[in-house]
């Protein structure tokens, strides 16, 4: 197995250059996964929902959205509150915003992960995106964790992702 | 209070015949609420149940739920097959632990055939992850051999050393592979899942049966008798699905990116756990009506005690007004209504909990074969017990009304009736 490990993260770093994703407006992508004392956390918004347009920014104003934007996904102990009996620290933040290369849609990919001392503990994950993007109604998060694999659907009212 | 409750007990008994009917409403609409929440529960625990351990179910490129369906129930059909070269892509992928090829398409007296390796018997999971154990025999070896899920041994009494013909596609009396016979090796114990009815058999077998075939018919001519088809390369160009197992549960996503984005055809990864809630997701809305409906049947049950104890109050004058001359109070009598009320719900209700083990006793092998959805007897969930609290709560507060009435006519009321 670690042996494997380089050829996977050179597999999946190559990935996302041809990977084809349905984009809808409004509407972002979130990938939970708890794997011993490791969540790793995947989210995908479409930039319209972040900043409200999605193209190159034409303004002083479009341009401190999208530095915004960018502020609110880093600033972790924010956007995501984990049970404190967790004791969930973060370990890595990537977060990826849209090159504007042309395509008609932009995509914001953001990464998270984090190591916990106490995985039984976590139960719940909360995000304060919605409070953050108010044109984002709606994530359709997809876990994996020691109970096997669920589908969720996050919104502004419900916004607690449940292991 | 403990003088009351027998009083009302007995008046009760003294008018059974009555109370009988409104009891029956209550047990036939109680028996059909629970029923709904039981097949709802029961139903989801045997879709989740059907496949555990499993990581990633591979298609052709279609919808997530009808690949599940497909590939892990076997109904509905697929729309394409993946091409072997991808399946071996995939199953050489580091990341994958194993990875089991599904071959779906023929059938035997309308039971699915599945062409599968041995890995199958070995990798497949259900429920909290058990492993597929042989009531009698072995996984099969060679090429005519077959493996029979519990149900398809025990409906059509076949045993060990049985020989069956398989039919193309899934009609009963489709055209049949009359010429190339299975002997049964094994059968499996029953697991309450989609396995117990299916006939397995391996990946050459189904591509053996089919050598002198074209286009879903037999080649008129041509016949390759069965011990002649070693001969032939029998390697499988086709599968319909793949059952993936992943070394580390961390990289589904990838795998399944990885997956959907493979190059050398268009394939679908769906993550059964994540598909399934999605299925509910769309079903919540049925489960929703369905129960409201039930929910709607019980309130004209206990409408329906409320009537006839409203009914009721004008013939137990005399009745009522003897009481309180022996001395209870108007507050007694209130109580004596509604101890009545609340009597004949909890008798209804509990009658209702045994129609319902009556029903789930003589449905629970219907549905079993046809839906594939294992019914159990087994003492109510929490969601039930809160059901049930309901009908009593209902019930209670059907019986406000006869109880109010009986309370302002006992203040009202001498010994002779007015009118």
């Amino acid at each position: 197995m670690p042996k494997v490990l380089p050829v996977l993260a050179a597999l999946t770093f190559a990935l996302p250059a041809f990977a084809q994703h349905k984009h809808v407006h409004g509407e972002g992508r979130l990938d939970a996964v708890l794997d011993k004392d490791s969540v790793t956390l995947e989210l995908e918004l479409p930039l319209d929902a972040a900043v409200g347009f999605e193209r190159a920014p034409r303004n002083e104003k479009e341009k401190a959205a999208l530095a915004n934007a960018e502020k609110t996904l880093k600033d972790t102990a924010t956007l995501w509150h984990f049970p404190a009996a967790a004791g969930c620290v973060v370990q890595e933040v990537a977060v990826e915003m849209p090159k504007f290369d042309g395509g008609e849609h932009a995509d914001i990919e953001a990464r998270y992960r984090f190591r916990c001392s106490n995985p039984t503990a976590l139960k719940e994950i909360e995000t304060t995106l919605f409070k953050a993007m108010p044109r984002l109604y709606r994530l359709e998060a997809q876990r994996v964790g020691p109970a096997g694999q669920g589908a969720q659907r996050l919104t502004p009212k419900a916004p607690v992702l449940a292991w | 209070m403990k003088a009351i409750v027998r009083l009302a007990l007995q008046s009760a008994w003294a008018r059974k015949l009555t109370l009988a009917i409104a009891l029956f409403a209550i047990a036939l609409s109680s028996a059909v609420l629970l029923a709904v929440e039981r097949v709802r529960l029961d139903a989801r625990a045997s879709f989740a149940q059907s496949i555990s351990g499993v990581d990633l179910v591979v298609g052709a490129r279609t919808g997530a739920v009808q690949l599940m369906l497909y590939a892990v129930f076997h109904s509905g059909a697929a729309t394409h097959n993946i091409r072997w070269d991808s399946f071996a892509a995939i199953a050489s992928h580091p990341a994958v632990d194993w990875a089991v090829p599904i071959s779906l398409g023929d059938g035997h007296r309308g039971f699915p055939v599945v062409g599968t390796t041995a890995g199958y018997f070995e990798h497949f999971r259900y429920a909290d992850g058990r492993a597929l154990a042989f009531a009698a025999g072995r996984p099969f070896a060679k090429v005519f051999e077959a493996v029979l899920g519990s149900e398809v041994a025990r409906s059509l009494g076949y045993r060990l050393d049985d020989r069956i013909t398989l039919t193309h596609g899934m009609a009963e009396l489709g055209p049949e592979h009359a010429d190339k016979p299975f002997r049964v090796v094994g059968i499996l114990a029953p697991t309450g899942t989609p396995v117990d009815r299916s006939i397995h058999v391996s990946l050459e077998a189904i591509s053996a049966i089919h050598l002198d075939w074209a286009g879903g018919a037999p080649l008129p001519g041509v016949s390759i008798p069965a011990e002649y088809v070693k001969k032939f390369d029998l390697k499988p160009k086709e599968i319909t699905a793949a059952l993936i197992g992943l070394k580390s549960r961390a990289e589904v996503f990838r795998m399944q990116r990885f997956i959907n984005n493979y190059r050398g055809e268009p394939l679908l990864a769906v993550m059964p756990g994540v598909a399934l809630d999605e299925l509910w997701q769309t079903l919540g809305i049925v489960e929703q009506s369905l129960f409201a409906v039930s929910a709607l049947v019980v309130l004209v049950g206990l409408a329906g005690l409320a009537a006839t104890l409203l009914a009721g109050l004008n013939e137990r004058r005399r009745e009522l007004a003897i009481l309180r001359s022996l001395g209870a109070g108007a507050g007694d009598v209130f109580l004596m209504l509604l101890v009545e009320g609340l009597a004949v719900t909890l008798l209804g209700a509990l009658i209702g909990c045994a129609l319902l083990a009556a029903g789930i006793a003589l449905f629970a092998p219907l549905m079993q074969t046809h839906f594939g959805i294992t019914l159990s007897l087994r003492p109510p969930a929490a969601s039930e017990w809160g059901l049930f609290a309901a009908i009593l709560a209902t019930g209670l507060i059907a019986s406000l009304a006869p109880g109010l009435r009986a309370w302002r006519m006992s203040l009202a009321d001498g010994l002779t009736p007015r009118n």
